[in-house]
């Protein structure tokens, strides 16, 4: 089996997606992600030169858009209603550390 | 640290613009059917589709195409017909979804410019203009216009219980989505960018542009119009690329011409030290007068972009680019020349004029009054606008040409006053005060007043005659030599006329009985 | 006969006659699932009160003699795979993640159902967030075959297959992305279709794979999926992908299939894994549909290996984008305790998705980045061209296509741990979902080995479903509609 991802890989793939690994997870994780990376390498043995890619299955279909105008949403309590946590009419959210673009 | 010209003299800016700006002027979001509204109790204009709720999916908002397309016209770039939407991955509490829609490497609008006419005393941060230098001694730069595509806004956060509402400190977050999905174009200039100034033009121009076309209110107060500057320095002589910093989120021209000159500064004392640019996002910070790390980018970023399922590729025909060109209105480039053309202008008036975003409207709206008059009216009423005006007006900021009591009609009439000569413009500026504080016409004050000029050339010949007379001594010197004394002929004409007197006549008769021989002495 | 077990038309003639009363109706099947259901856990939720006033309004069109008005599902008990939200009801994905978030809004397929007056039933179980063929993988437990309880269902829309096996419902709406409701409807011996991509609309369908999902019904009779399918189909303005279709999806059912071409396709006869009573159902199935007048034809797909990676590729992409936006915030799970958003995020989405789940998801946000988004995506979405071509082309010398569903009937629960081989049960259903176009699972009887239900897939040009439908109506003559799971078949003989 070939070694597409390491286990440093996996951990910033975790990272990435937000989801908390526990290192006792990561080996496994990396052994089942380099199992189904291997199942994907006959994509990679196509001759696909020139073929354009399908990124839709929709034929032709194409500028679907709709017209400018109003339409009633939500009031601000459905809107909130499954909030973990809120704060007046707003979704509050733990503090944020490491700063980020904001 | 040097003032920034002199900088410039050893090192070349290079410096290119992301700009966002909102499409305020549409009804509704991009992807769903929500008001744009700004300001409105939080988390009352949502619904599935820009709360992100499971299974919502977004429908593009035609209005906003339209937008895009007329933007890029406008810029001449080329419109593209086959583009599709992106998604840009980013986990953040103001992305609902988790991503971004955004578009791929085929934006709607590709490769456009716009022309920076540079003048004044901007213009002298650059010591190599591109091209001759213009009659005022200023320079025309084309900048480069790389794309510009459509996206959608994030929400809102406020950040509570840290030190002005910044992140850091903050003890919690709330978080708002009215603002989430809102039309969002983003202009990126091609580096061809020299200087602050040409950086601060090119915004205030592009507002204009986009302003004129009706597709957003521009408000950089709002957030509704926002830059991010991209600089670099090299030696000049030199053709590579420096590694560069981002001013993020500049929210004023003053800060944009301000934050990028604090950087070429800073960059190049840096660089001169013999230290190196860390590729980093930096805040400008107009209180200290200084540009802050906010963060270091090691690597690229990496947005896992893919091009959305959800929505249908574009395809535009001819038709639809056709329709929206129909919809172009006039810019202020044009506008300016057609001033010029039509009115006979000063390049210098009919640029002010075309461009300045409370004026063009009112002076197009006198010109319309004045009927077959408008080559005689527009200087006079352009001098109007530009200098009288600001000058009665003073330092009150919240002065508003279009809700004052000056109409383009009463404009039209105080100018046909000026023009026949029936007041001196003297008078002309006295009657524009009271326009405005009295709100009344100027005939109706012109009246009031007894202020109609004499240009009756009988009366004022015999006023002539009889200063002359009584100053006979005066006379005499001025036939001596002493041709000073003209302004005290004026003067005491003028006092004989109860200033009513009209200047330019007077002028001329005593201009003209002076310089006559007198009239043969009695033998003596 | 339990209500359930009968089908719209005797449901309908019933009401419209006056037997019983749909308020009757609904209080009956309702205590059918909730008797019956401990056996199987079908149902994640019962929408008793939802049931009861939708009937209500039934009566009263009967009653005001606008009974025929209401539309094809007046008065049919109908439930819904727990990805389609519908207002007021739970929409769990059958994830912890989304336990006790609460719909503020119907789908477009629900609300389509529920406006031609389907009585809704409840919300059924699946593999959390679509991902898996067996349903093992809901975070609320497992649910069972009603053919043999030991086994799996199929999945993902394992809960609406068995639900509809076990005669609790007439129909059910299911979603599939790789094969989760032809393959579960196979497993379960009932009809299930995958309409061609764009038939249905997706708004308010808790997305898996965007460019594959598509929403189909499970029933007992081919006549009954096409009802539901004429409920269904049609743009929807909330769905840019969802394209007009005016189709009467029943018109040509009873056409039979003289004169039309059928074809099938050697390689996928010759595949490895593919169990000798599932092929001999697919060559029996052929010779039937020979002996009704059908010319079978021999068709290639040559891109047809390439489906599976390209699916394997396409799918976890889509479904790591699509997953993103629970972060425990606007809804869903959040973990409590944390004093910083970081740890809040990673801790819930750990806690709130499951294995399977999170496998996805880092998956799709490995293949997405940088440098190897050339290597997988994009010539994913390039082997999409060849594929759709390939079907394209086989078209052109039959009007629909037959194979196997899965290459074997249900398997026993744990005995396919490894997801590699579980995937693998998906290699004749992807490719339909790659290339958009319409296939569903018709029952063919037992198999010989394991006695257990057979079904055989049917697939159709991209927009021409009345084919496939006109085809597998004519198997119903010959295997009859499907039957109520044994265990689960009334002593009683009608009512």
């Amino acid at each position: 089996m070939a070694q597409h991802l390491t286990e440093q890989d996996v951990r910033r793939m975790a990272a990435y997606t937000r989801i908390g690994l526990a290192d006792d997870e990561v080996p496994q994780m990396t052994v089942e992600l380099n199992a189904i990376i291997d199942g994907l390498e006959p994509i990679t043995e196509y001759d696909l030169e020139g073929v354009e890619p399908t990124f839709h299955p929709i034929g032709d279909l194409s500028n679907v858009m709709r017209t400018d105008a109003e339409v009633p949403g939500f009031s601000q309590d459905e809107a909130l209603m499954n909030a973990a946590v809120r704060e007046g009419g707003s979704f509050r959210i733990p503090r944020i550390l490491g700063g980020g673009d904001a | 640290m040097r003032a920034v010209s002199e900088v410039l003299c050893d090192w070349e800016a290079v410096i290119g613009l992301e700009v966002h700006c909102a499409l305020t002027t549409l009804q509704t979001k991009m992807f769903c059917g929500c008001k744009l509204e700004f300001g409105a109790p939080p988390n009352t204009h949502t619904c599935p589709v820009c709360l992100g709720l499971p299974g919502a999916l977004p429908v593009p908002n035609k209005a906003a195409i339209e937008s895009i397309v007329l933007a890029g016209l406008a810029t001449n770039c080329d419109i593209m017909r086959r583009s599709l939407f992106y998604r840009k991955g980013y986990l953040y509490p103001d992305m609902p979804k988790g991503f971004q829609i955004t578009q791929g490497p085929v934006a709607f609008c590709m490769n456009g410019f716009l022309d920076l006419h540079v003048d004044g005393p901007g213009a002298e941060e650059r010591p190599d203009p591109p091209d001759a230098p213009q009659a005022d001694g200023g320079y025309v730069a084309r900048i480069g216009i790389e794309r510009i595509h459509l996206e959608e806004d994030a929400g809102k956060m406020i950040h509570v219980g840290g030190d002005g509402g910044r992140i850091a400190g903050a003890t919690h977050s709330l978080v708002d989505y009215n603002r989430a999905g809102t039309p969002l174009i983003e202009l990126v200039t091609r580096p061809d960018l020299r200087t602050p100034e040409e950086a601060r033009l090119f915004l205030q121009k592009l507002r204009r542009v986009f302003v004129a076309l009706g597709i957003s209110d521009c408000s950089m107060e709002k957030g509704s119009l926002r830059a991010d500057g991209n600089i670099s320095l090299r030696r000049r002589g030199s053709d590579g690329l420096g590694v560069k910093t981002e001013l993020k989120n500049i929210n004023s021209f003053k800060h944009l011409h301000d934050g990028l000159a604090y950087e070429i500064c800073r960059q190049a004392a840096v660089l001169e030290s013999g230290g190196t640019i860390r590729q980093e996002t930096r805040h400008w910070d107009p209180v200290s007068k200084h540009t802050i790390v906010m963060r270091v980018k090691e690597t690229a970023d990496d947005y896992r972009m893919f091009p959305d399922p959800d929505l249908a590729p574009y395809d535009l025909s001819d038709e639809f680019v056709a329709r929206v060109r129909a919809k172009l209105p006039e810019l202020p480039d044009q506008k300016a020349k057609r001033f010029m053309a039509d009115y006979g202008l000063p390049d210098a008036d009919a640029r002010i004029l075309a461009t300045r975003v409370g004026l063009t409207g009112f002076f197009e709206a006198g010109m319309a009054i004045a009927g077959d008059s408008v080559r005689m009216f527009a200087k006079p009423l352009a001098n109007l606008l530009v200098n009288d005006v600001p000058a009665a007006v003073g330092t009150d900021e919240s002065f508003d040409l279009a809700a004052s009591p000056l109409t383009p009609a009463r404009a039209i009439e105080l100018v046909r006053l000026l023009v026949d000569g029936s007041i001196s413009s003297r008078q002309g500026k006295e009657v524009l005060a009271a326009v405005l504080r009295d709100d009344e016409d100027p005939a109706v004050i012109v009246a009031a007043r007894g202020m109609a000029q004499v240009s009756d050339i009988a009366v004022i010949e015999s006023v002539v005659d009889a200063v002359l007379a009584a100053n006979a001594g005066q006379v005499a010197r001025y036939r001596d030599g002493k041709r000073g004394l003209i302004g005290y002929f004026v003067g005491q004409c003028m006092k004989a006329t109860d200033g009513r007197g009209n200047p330019r006549l007077i002028n001329e008769v005593l201009a003209r009985k002076l310089d006559e021989q007198p009239p043969a002495h009695p033998a003596s | 006969m339990e209500f359930g077990c009968r089908d719209i038309a005797s449901i309908q003639a019933g009401l419209r006659a006056r037997r019983f009363s749909a308020v009757e109706l609904a209080e009956s099947v309702l205590a059918r699932v909730h008797a019956q259901d401990v056996r199987l856990h079908a149902f994640l939720e019962v929408t008793d009160e939802l049931a009861l006033r939708a009937a209500g309004r039934v009566d009263s069109a009967i009653v005001a003699g606008a009974f025929d008005e209401l539309g094809p599902l007046a008065g049919v008990p109908i439930a819904y795979k727990d990805n389609m939200n519908l207002a007021g009801t739970h929409t769990t994905c059958a994830s912890r993640m989304l336990e006790n978030y609460v719909s503020p809004y119907t789908a477009t397929c629900v609300k389509r159902t529920l406006d031609v007056g389907a009585i809704p039933i409840g919300k059924l179980n699946m593999d959390e967030f679509a991902f898996g063929s067996s349903t093992e993988t809901s975070a609320f437990g497992v649910t069972r075959n009603p053919w043999e309880l030991d086994r799996v269902p199929g999945g993902s829309s394992g809960g609406s297959a068995a639900a509809v096996a076990a005669g609790m419902v007439p129909v059910a709406l299911g979603s599939d992305t790789g094969g989760s409701v032809r393959q579960p409807a196979c497993f379960c011996g009932v009809v299930g279709v995958k309409p061609t991509y764009g038939v249905v609309s997706r708004y308010g369908v808790v997305a898996f794979g965007s460019s594959l999902d598509q929403v189909g019904p499970f029933a007992r009779t081919v006549r009954d999926a096409a009802l539901a399918l004429n409920a269904l189909s049609g743009r929807d303005p909330l769905d840019c992908t969802s394209q007009e279709c005016t189709l009467d999806f029943t018109a040509n059912l009873a056409q039979g299939v003289a004169g039309m071409r059928v074809g099938v396709v050697p390689a996928f006869l010759e595949a490895e894994g593919l169990s000798a009573e599932v092929k001999a159902k697919v060559e029996e199935a052929a010779e039937q549909l020979s002996r009704l007048g059908a010319t079978i034809v021999e068709v290639e797909l040559p891109n047809a290996k390439a489906a599976m990676s390209a699916y394997y590729v396409l799918g976890p992409c889509e479904a790591f984008s699509n997953l993103s936006r629970f972060d425990g915030l606007r809804y869903g799970y959040q973990d409590a305790g944390h004093d910083d958003l970081g740890g809040q995020y990673e801790a819930s989405r750990a806690v709130g998705f499951g294995p399977e789940t999170r496998r996805r998801i880092m998956l799709g946000s490995y293949l997405l980045s940088s440098g190897v988004y050339e290597t997988y995506y994009y010539p994913a979405q390039q082997v999409r061209t060849l594929i759709t071509q390939d079907y394209v082309t086989a078209f052109e010398a039959c009007d629909c296509i037959l194979g196997p569903v899965s290459p074997t009937a249900a398997w026993r629960f744990g005995e396919r741990s490894d997801p590699r081989s579980m995937y693998l049960s998906d290699m004749f259903t992807v490719s339909i979902n790659i290339a958009g176009n319409g296939g569903m699972s018709v029952p063919v009887g037992v198999g010989a080995h394991t006695g257990l239900p057979v079904g055989v897939q049917l697939v159709a040009p991209a927009f021409r479903d009345a084919n496939m439908l006109r085809v597998a109506a004519a198997l119903e003559t010959v295997y009859g509609p499907a039957p109520t799971a044994p265990g689960f078949a009334s002593e009683r003989a009608g009512d």
